[in-house]
């Protein structure tokens, strides 16, 4: 992993397009500004972490599980 | 028509204008990018099956069913992305698991679908 340290008001510039401002330090917290093009979907990691981690629960489920479910949903 | 195999419905044949296309996959499953929805007069849940890997599927639903009236909200960035110009056109569904003999839908990871250009995208919701 690459790592870099920034001050408050120094920014980050990824490839072209991407700019990532640290805009504010306050105790334990970062705020960040981000620049991106159009179509570049960004997240907070452990919102996408939990979505995928779910996706990852939910790929293998049998025909046997959807009866189930579908008796719940009844 | 196109044939594609799977582990749990055997081998399907599939009209070309009835796969889903995700661009960017699932989150988890980046390569898996076609998809073909299976759905049942009886119930409303569907088989979302891989086109791509016979083993990947996901059980979904309308929202409605799962969640009631509980409103999702998707971005701009989604609408922009399955360039959706009808509201008609955009479809929402969850995908389920079973936790504790409960079905749990993904909240915060809907599946919007452009059903007019038969594309889609998982959003990511912060809050839901």
């Amino acid at each position: 992993m690459l790592v870099l340290t920034r001050k408050s008001e120094e920014a980050i510039q990824i490839g072209d397009g991407i700019t990532v401002t640290v805009l504010e330090i306050r105790g334990n917290q970062a705020r960040l500004g981000i620049t991106a093009p159009p179509g570049v979907r960004i997240y907070r990691g452990e919102i996408y972490e939990k979505v995928r981690a779910e996706n990852i629960g939910s790929s293998g489920l049998s025909p046997e599980d959807f009866a189930r479910m579908k008796e719940r949903l009844r | 028509m196109a044939t594609v195999h799977t582990s749990r419905f055997g081998t399907l044949e599939v009209k070309d204008d009835r796969f889903l296309h995700f661009p960017d996959g699932l989150l988890g499953f980046p390569n898996l990018r076609r998809y073909v929805l299976i759905d049942y007069k009886d119930t409303p849940l569907k088989w979302l099956q891989s086109a791509d890997d016979p083993d990947v599927a996901f059980i979904v639903a309308d929202p409605k069913s799962v969640v009631g009236d509980r409103p999702i909200t998707l971005g701009g960035d989604v609408v922009q992305f399955l360039r959706i110009e009808r509201e008609d056109d955009l479809a929402v569904l969850l995908v389920l698991r079973v936790e504790d003999g409960k079905v749990v839908p993904n909240i915060n990871g809907p599946l919007a679908i452009n059903s007019s250009r038969m594309m889609g995208v998982q959003a990511v919701l912060d809050r839901a």
